[in-house]
Formats: C-alpha cells, sequence, structure tokens
C-alpha cells in the first residue's frame, strides 16, 4: 500500500497507491505556501474562489450538478494548517469506475473537470470574477468570526495565538478578520498565479486502475516558474509560563495547556515525543484521562495533542470553572510524573500498539492513507507507515522519559463564563 | 449460518442464535481494521414502559445514556484499559432508539469481542461509583449546553412536539440525572439488555466460522432475564406545539432551522422508501445543485451551512432545513416560498434519476468505511428495514412516487421554526 512518485513538472510530484481495496478512488492535491500575516488570508480566500466556477463550468450550480450526474462525485477545497506552512488541498472522490457505467468517462471528466478547477479558473478583467471574490470574502470573514461557535476550538485557538504571537505558527489558517477585510482582488489573484507557478505541489491518489493519470494530471494547464523554497519552521528556546484567563458567556470552562517540546518531527527522537505524548494523553488508559476524568471526576473530555512539525503539545480539557486549579495541578503532577520516569511498561505498551494500530489502520481509509503524508511533504521527508511503526516500536521508556523532560509549559489559558455564575 | 452477498459482492453470514440473538458476520478482504458492534434496542425515547409486578414505569431523562457510560466500569478496573493492551479503542453511542458498544482493532479480534460481549452482560454499579460518573456526564451535558447546533435542534423539536420523548436529549439534563439512582440502572438493564432485543454485527478479514463459534461460546453463559418489554408512547398530536421559538447566544451570527413533522411509517419498504424519497426531495432543494441554493447564497442569505435532512423510524419522522444566516425572517420566507413552488412545479423525471444516481453513488462510496457499514446495520435492523435492500429501493423510486411524498411530507401546515440569536 505504499505511493509511487511520479514527476510531473518541476515542483509537482504526483504519488500513486493502485490498489482495488476500496470502492472509491481518491485524488488530493497540495499546494504549499508560507504562513505569513501578507498571504494567510488570501490563501485561505482562493480556494473558496476557486470552486464557485471554472471556466467550462462557471458556477457552482453547474459544477454541481455535473459531479451529481458522475454518480455523486465529490469535489471541493480547503485550506490546513501543517507546522508554519498553509496549504491548499483541492480533492475530487468518485466511485471506483469498475462499480459503475461508463467508469473510465467518468474518471476522465471528474479529473479534468478537478484540473479545470485548479489551474483555469473563471478569470474576468485579468482577475476573479468580481462578484465571487466579493461574496466569498464576506463568507471567509463570516467563517473567521464564527470561530466562537465552538468553545473548545476557540480556547484552543486563543491560547495557541497567546503561545505564538511572534511567530508564523500564532497565524490563523484562514487569515485574520483584520487582513481579510483589506484584500483586494489584483493581489489575490496574483498571489494565486504566483502559487500556482511557483509554490511545491504534491498530488496523491488512490484507487484501482491509476495508469492514465499521470498523463491526465500533465494535460492540466499548468504553467511552472521557478519553484519557491520555502523556509524551516521557527523554533523559540526562551520560554516563560504565562496565565490567560478570558470571560465569555459559557455553560462550561475550557482549559488549554500549550507546552513546547524539544522534538520535531525531523529529530532523530522524535517518536519517543510521540510516545510520550500518547502516554500522556491520547487514549483512554492515558494519565490525564485515567486522573482528570476517571479519579477526580472533574471533566468529561481530557486529553492531549502533538503538532509534530513545530513539536507542540496542546493539552484540553473541560471543566466546571471552580475545579481551574486542581485540574491545573493534577496535569502539572502528571507532567512532572513522567519527567521523573513514572511510566509504566503497560502504559508504554499500550501506548505503543495503541499508536502503531492507528497508523494500521490509516490504510483501510483512502483519505487518511493520502492525509497522514501531509507532515512529510512540509517536512520534506515522506516516511512510509512501515519505517514509523519500527520507529514507534523501538522506543525505549528511558526514551520516553527524556522526551517528556522537554516539555515545558508555556500558556495556561482558561476560557470560563462570568463570575459568580457557572 | 446463512450466506448472503453484499451489492460489492462480499460475502455475508447471518444468524439468529438460540437465545434470540441477530448475528451478521461481513468479510472484508484486504481491510487490516476489524470492527464490532454490540447494540440494544434501548434509546432515549425508551422513557415509560411496563414492568411486571411494578406496572407503568417513568425513568428520569438520560438514563440509557447513564447506563452506556457505566457499563464500561467492572469491579477490575476500567474496560478501556483492557482494551487498550489489545490495541483496540473501544466506544459508545446512546441515540434516540438505541444504545451501541463498538470497538475496532487490528489485531487480537477474537480477545477483544470476547471483551466486548463480556462487558456488556456484566454490569457493575454501585452508589459510589455511579455518583462518580454523574459528575462526568454534568460536564458532557454541559458541553452539549455551549454548542449551538445542538442547541437549536433541541428547540426545534420541543417545539414541533407536544409530548413525545424526541423532546428529551439523549442525555437528559443536569437535574434529570440527579435522580439516576443503582437501583433504576439495574431495572433498565435487565429489562432492555436481552438477546432478543440486540444485535451483533461484526466486519472484517476473518474466517466467520471461527468468529461465528467464538460468539455463541459467549453466548451461552449469559445470565440475562428473559422479560417481555411494553413500552409505553404517549398519543402525540399531527400539529407542532409551537411554532416559533427563539433563544439568544454567545454566537457570531443568527442561525434558522425549519421543521415539518413527517408521517410516521412504522417499518419495512414504505419507510425506507420514506426516507430515501425525502431526502432526494431535500437534495433536490437545499444542495449545492438546487439553482434554490445557488439563488440564495449569491443573494448572501445563507453559507455553506446551508442543508436538509430527513430522519425517519419507526416512531417519529421529520425534516429540518436552514443554516447560518444574516436575516431568520427574509430566509423563512424564501424557503416557504421555495417549498410551495416544488410542490405546485413537481420534480422531473430527469431530475429523479439523476438523484438516483447521486444515492447510488452514496451507497457504494459508504462501503469503505466499516464503522459506517456496522452502525448503518444496526439501524436498519432495529427500523425494520434493510441495509441491503438500499440499491433495489432508490431504484425502484419513480418520479409519481417522489413527487406523492413531496406533497405529503412538506407540510408547511405542520412545521416549526427555531432561531438563535447572537446576544
Amino acid at each position: 500500500m505504499d505511493f509511487i512518485r511520479h514527476q510531473i513538472a518541476d515542483g509537482i510530484n504526483l504519488y500513486l497507491c493502485e490498489t482495488d481495496k476500496f470502492t472509491t478512488l481518491t485524488v488530493k492535491v497540495f499546494v504549499q505556501n508560507s504562513l505569513t500575516a501578507e498571504t494567510a488570508a488570501a490563501n485561505a480566500l482562493i480556494p473558496m474562489v476557486l470552486v464557485q466556477g471554472t471556466r467550462s463550468n462557471p458556477t457552482r450550480l453547474s459544477l454541481a450538478q455535473k459531479m451529481e450526474n458522475l454518480y455523486g462525485s465529490a469535489l471541493g477545497a480547503d485550506v490546513a494548517k501543517i507546522g508554519e506552512r498553509q496549504i491548499m488541498e483541492f480533492y475530487f472522490d468518485m466511485v471506483a469506475p469498475h462499480l459503475i457505467p461508463n467508469g473510465d468517462q467518468v474518471l476522465a471528466e471528474g479529473l479534468a473537470t478537478l484540473g479545470e478547477l485548479i489551474t483555469d479558473p473563471l478569470v474576468e478583467n485579468g482577475s476573479f470574477k468580481q462578484e465571487y471574490f466579493q461574496q466569498e470574502k464576506t463568507n471567509l470573514g463570516k467563517l473567521v468570526d464564527g470561530l466562537i461557535n465552538d468553545k473548545r476550538a476557540y480556547a484552543v485557538w486563543r491560547a495557541v495565538k497567546h503561545m505564538c504571537k511572534d511567530e508564523p505558527f500564532g497565524l490563523y489558517k484562514y487569515g485574520e478578520r483584520e487582513q481579510i477585510d483589506q484584500l483586494q482582488p489584483e493581489f489575490v489573484y496574483q498571489q494565486y498565479r504566483r502559487a500556482l507557478a511557483s509554490s511545491p505541489i504534491d498530488i496523491f491518489a488512490v484507487g484501482p486502475k491509476l495508469d492514465q493519470l499521470p498523463d491526465m494530471i500533465r494535460a492540466w494547464q499548468w504553467q511552472r516558474t521557478t519553484v519557491q523554497q520555502l523556509p524551516p519552521v521557527t523554533t523559540k528556546r526562551d520560554i516563560r509560563e504565562q496565565e490567560i484567563h478570558e470571560t465569555r458567556d459559557v455553560q462550561q470552562a475550557v482549559l488549554v495547556i500549550c507546552c513546547r517540546t524539544e522534538q520535531q518531527y525531523l529529530s532523530p527522537d522524535y517518536y519517543a515525543l510521540m510516545v510520550a505524548n500518547g502516554v500522556l494523553g491520547v487514549y483512554p488508559h492515558s494519565k490525564l484521562f485515567l486522573n482528570v476524568r476517571e479519579k477526580a471526576s472533574l471533566a468529561y473530555y481530557v486529553g492531549s495533542s502533538l503538532e509534530g512539525t513545530k513539536g507542540l503539545i496542546t493539552i484540553t480539557a473541560g471543566i466546571a470553572p471552580q475545579a481551574y486549579q486542581q485540574a491545573v495541578d493534577i496535569i502539572r503532577e502528571q507532567v512532572a510524573a513522567m519527567q521523573a520516569g513514572s511510566i509504566t511498561d503497560d502504559e508504554l505498551e499500550r501506548t505503543k500498539i495503541g499508536l502503531i494500530s492507528g497508523i494500521r489502520s490509516m490504510v483501510d481509509d483512502p483519505g487518511s492513507l493520502i492525509d497522514r503524508n501531509l507532515i512529510g511533504i512540509v517536512n520534506q521527508e515522506l516516511r512510509t507507515p512501515q519505517t514509523v511503526m519500527d520507529s514507534i516500536a523501538a522506543v525505549t521508556k528511558e526514551q520516553v522519559q527524556q522526551a517528556a523532560q522537554g516539555i515545558k509549559l508555556d500558556t495556561i489559558y482558561f476560557l470560563s463564563g462570568p463570575k459568580g455564575e457557572n | 449460518m446463512q450466506l448472503i452477498r453484499t451489492i460489492t459482492n462480499e460475502p455475508l453470514y447471518h444468524e439468529i442464535l438460540g437465545n434470540g440473538l441477530p448475528v451478521y458476520i461481513l468479510q472484508k478482504p484486504g481491510f487490516q481494521k476489524k470492527y464490532a458492534v454490540f447494540a440494544t434496542r434501548y434509546g432515549s425515547l425508551d422513557s415509560e414502559f411496563e414492568v411486571a409486578g411494578r406496572g407503568i414505569v417513568k425513568v428520569p431523562d438520560g438514563i440509557a445514556h447513564f447506563l452506556e457510560h457505566k457499563l464500561f466500569e467492572e469491579e477490575e478496573g476500567h474496560v478501556f484499559q483492557r482494551f487498550a493492551q489489545f490495541g483496540a479503542s473501544v466506544n459508545a453511542y446512546t441515540s434516540y432508539n438505541l444504545t451501541a458498544y463498538l470497538f475496532s482493532t487490528i489485531e487480537y479480534f477474537p480477545e477483544a469481542l470476547t471483551e466486548l460481549l463480556r462487558f456488556v452482560q456484566n454490569p457493575y454499579l454501585t452508589a459510589e461509583n455511579v455518583d462518580k460518573e454523574r459528575g462526568i456526564i454534568e460536564q458532557e451535558l454541559r458541553m452539549y449546553d455551549d454548542n449551538p447546533s445542538r442547541k437549536i435542534y433541541r428547540n426545534l423539536l420541543n417545539a414541533l412536539y407536544h409530548k413525545h420523548p424526541i423532546r428529551i436529549d439523549v442525555g437528559g439534563t443536569v437535574e434529570s440525572i440527579q435522580d439516576i439512582t443503582v437501583d433504576l440502572l439495574l431495572e433498565c438493564y435487565h429489562l432492555f439488555y436481552q438477546p432478543a432485543n440486540m444485535a451483533l454485527v461484526v466486519i472484517g478479514d476473518f474466517d466467520p466460522h471461527q468468529i461465528m463459534d467464538l460468539i455463541k461460546a459467549q453466548m451461552e453463559s449469559w445470565n440475562y432475564q428473559a422479560q417481555e418489554i411494553k413500552r409505553i408512547f404517549p398519543d402525540e398530536p399531527d400539529t407542532v406545539c409551537k411554532p416559533r421559538v427563539e433563544q439568544r447566544m454567545n454566537i457570531s451570527q443568527p442561525r434558522y432551522y425549519l421543521g415539518l413533522k413527517g408521517t410516521v411509517h412504522h417499518s419495512g419498504r414504505e419507510l425506507l422508501k420514506q426516507q430515501f424519497a425525502v431526502n432526494m426531495i431535500w437534495h433536490s432543494l437545499a444542495a449545492k445543485s438546487s439553482p434554490v441554493f445557488e439563488r440564495l447564497y449569491n443573494s448572501g442569505l445563507i453559507n455553506d451551512s446551508f442543508g436538509a435532512s430527513f430522519q425517519a423510524a419507526p416512531r417519529y419522522a421529520f425534516s429540518v432545513i436552514g443554516g447560518e444566516t444574516e436575516d431568520p425572517d427574509k430566509l423563512d420566507a424564501a424557503i416557504r416560498e421555495a417549498i410551495t413552488e416544488l410542490k405546485r412545479k413537481q420534480i422531473s423525471s430527469d431530475l429523479v434519476e439523476r438523484l438516483k444516481r447521486q444515492s447510488l453513488g452514496s451507497y457504494f462510496a459508504a462501503h469503505n468505511s466499516l464503522d459506517y457499514l456496522a452502525n448503518s446495520f444496526i439501524v436498519h435492523l432495529f427500523n425494520g428495514t434493510s441495509f441491503l435492500d438500499v440499491p433495489k429501493v432508490i431504484e425502484s423510486l419513480t418520479a409519481d412516487e417522489v413527487n406523492q411524498f413531496l406533497q405529503e411530507e412538506l407540510d408547511l401546515e405542520r412545521s416549526a421554526v427555531s432561531v438563535l440569536l447572537p446576544e
């Protein structure tokens, strides 16, 4: 189930995983950009405008009807943030050609439409269609405002923003409201052309009989110039703990603790950090779940997640406001326990088997099979599932302890209701 | 064991065991992951029933969900720990109609399956551990209180229904769960957790005969209490309870939902037909491929959150349409007009063909997901419909039938509006 690489053009790679296992054929295109304050809003807007229409399918209505006729194929776009890169992503997903009438024709039409969506947009007077630009600029602004609707995501985002206020990682993947409001059509269109011409582009496909894909994709309207070299992720070593409290009208308080670590994807002991994060807070057998939820009964959800490119661990818990100090204390104790080497054989083994099962089950889902490579393309080192599993299996308790010793609390953020209320 | 084939030609084995438990085993060649779901026809709707010797019992809201949480605790510790040693991830959910316990794993499938069957058969409840769980569930419910999608939906169902237990949140309320006791939990357990009221679906690349033998061995030791289940449902009027509800919340922009009460078809093909036909109708009106969507989107009245869906089970049927909007009143007028217009013009047979293609495509694509397959199987089984009949039912739908559903189910006389406004 590994991918085979084909070069499409300078800086454009196509990775094919041919398999009969699935009832679908999935193609995803990733266009990588640096995450910067100047371009974040524009890069977020570009995919939103592109899905409004292409030169030959000029409305989203005609695009949607076309996909329906292709047996309910899906075509779409979004933006992802991995480390300090902002990635425009485009996808096409169809029922496997051998399961439907004229399957090869559906594939050819679908893939040509995906190509058009990315490379051949509806252009008027040397820019995006004005109406689409304005409409999607408004929608993007509302999308960013809407972060408040999900209190947990909002809290995590505020914590990260406080922690990384001077680093690119502190930028939101959809840009900031002020930058969105100032976007001009010419600038966004130029940014689109620049990205298409010079950003590193990686395309992944999973499905049966993919031999036609390299030629189909070479036929898209690529106009490449020189490929950009994107800067590596920044790291901060001088860490001072800060506490931030924010008040909103919420029923449940959200505690977020952002930590820095000393390992990243390209560090030799990265997988020790991954295991350390697992022991701490990824699983129901992890320390945080057992101590914050099961023993102290303080939370329904509590856990930690690892951002591997930048090497950040984010702990979140939904708690009652009066449980703040108790929850922070327990979390500190658990991190300290790991640093002191309090990791049982069971914890280590269960975490490793959990991580390895997670990787093995990714190969059962075309989307996960593709998305797991995002961290690899950003760090310019793709790793096969086998490599990753072998690395995890080899991690020792001492290495986990050592990785845990690099975990430093940076920002303790607390979102709660007005004082005196719940 | 009876052998059936799915639409993608995968072998599906089926047997109803001696104790009444229906078992389905689906082989998925080439898949690493294996999945099992063990479920009971017991959800939040089962809030009132008759118990031999006790008469009619009305239980506190949220008890099925509370019981789901509690089954994870064993005398020897938490079930999570035991699944962790197999690298398996175990979970559960409670809905209106059912409680499901499930796990997925790569290795040690027989061991994990044994564990699943064992822990669901063994409730371990003490006053102390029930109290501890109350604290956790309270935080779960407060989390939902901050969730606008859940809030607007809950308010809508309370507007649509007068007495139906669908008004109750699956988890109950912080107040109602205070009344839940060990005795009540056990009473519900013994009534609803008996093999004939349950079902087991397993999916993966394994020897079906070996798995069936294991299941049978585990079932032999189950000391359940066979009792007749008599559920009591209040008579729900056809009319809606309140035409409009509004609430303020800490959100970025208003949200609008229109709900329509549907006709209750109790089971079988009629229910399946209704589910697909009405969802196709809503797709034609509210999906991105609809000129109505295009018009409302271009006028800035809706965004990508806009959509519609129809839910039907043996005890309820309703539609919901709406999403985020700057102007709920204007959207309300536009949707009502679009529905009236659609009913007047009807849906063309060309469009019905395109919608059928779309539905069929989604059905095929869904076969990639073991989770989706297993849970769909259970839901269909409990609804008295069949997941395997879906393609036949979609193909058999005619434009006339779809238009008949359009007239019956999109009834603005039986509609209610739920609005959330920013503070």
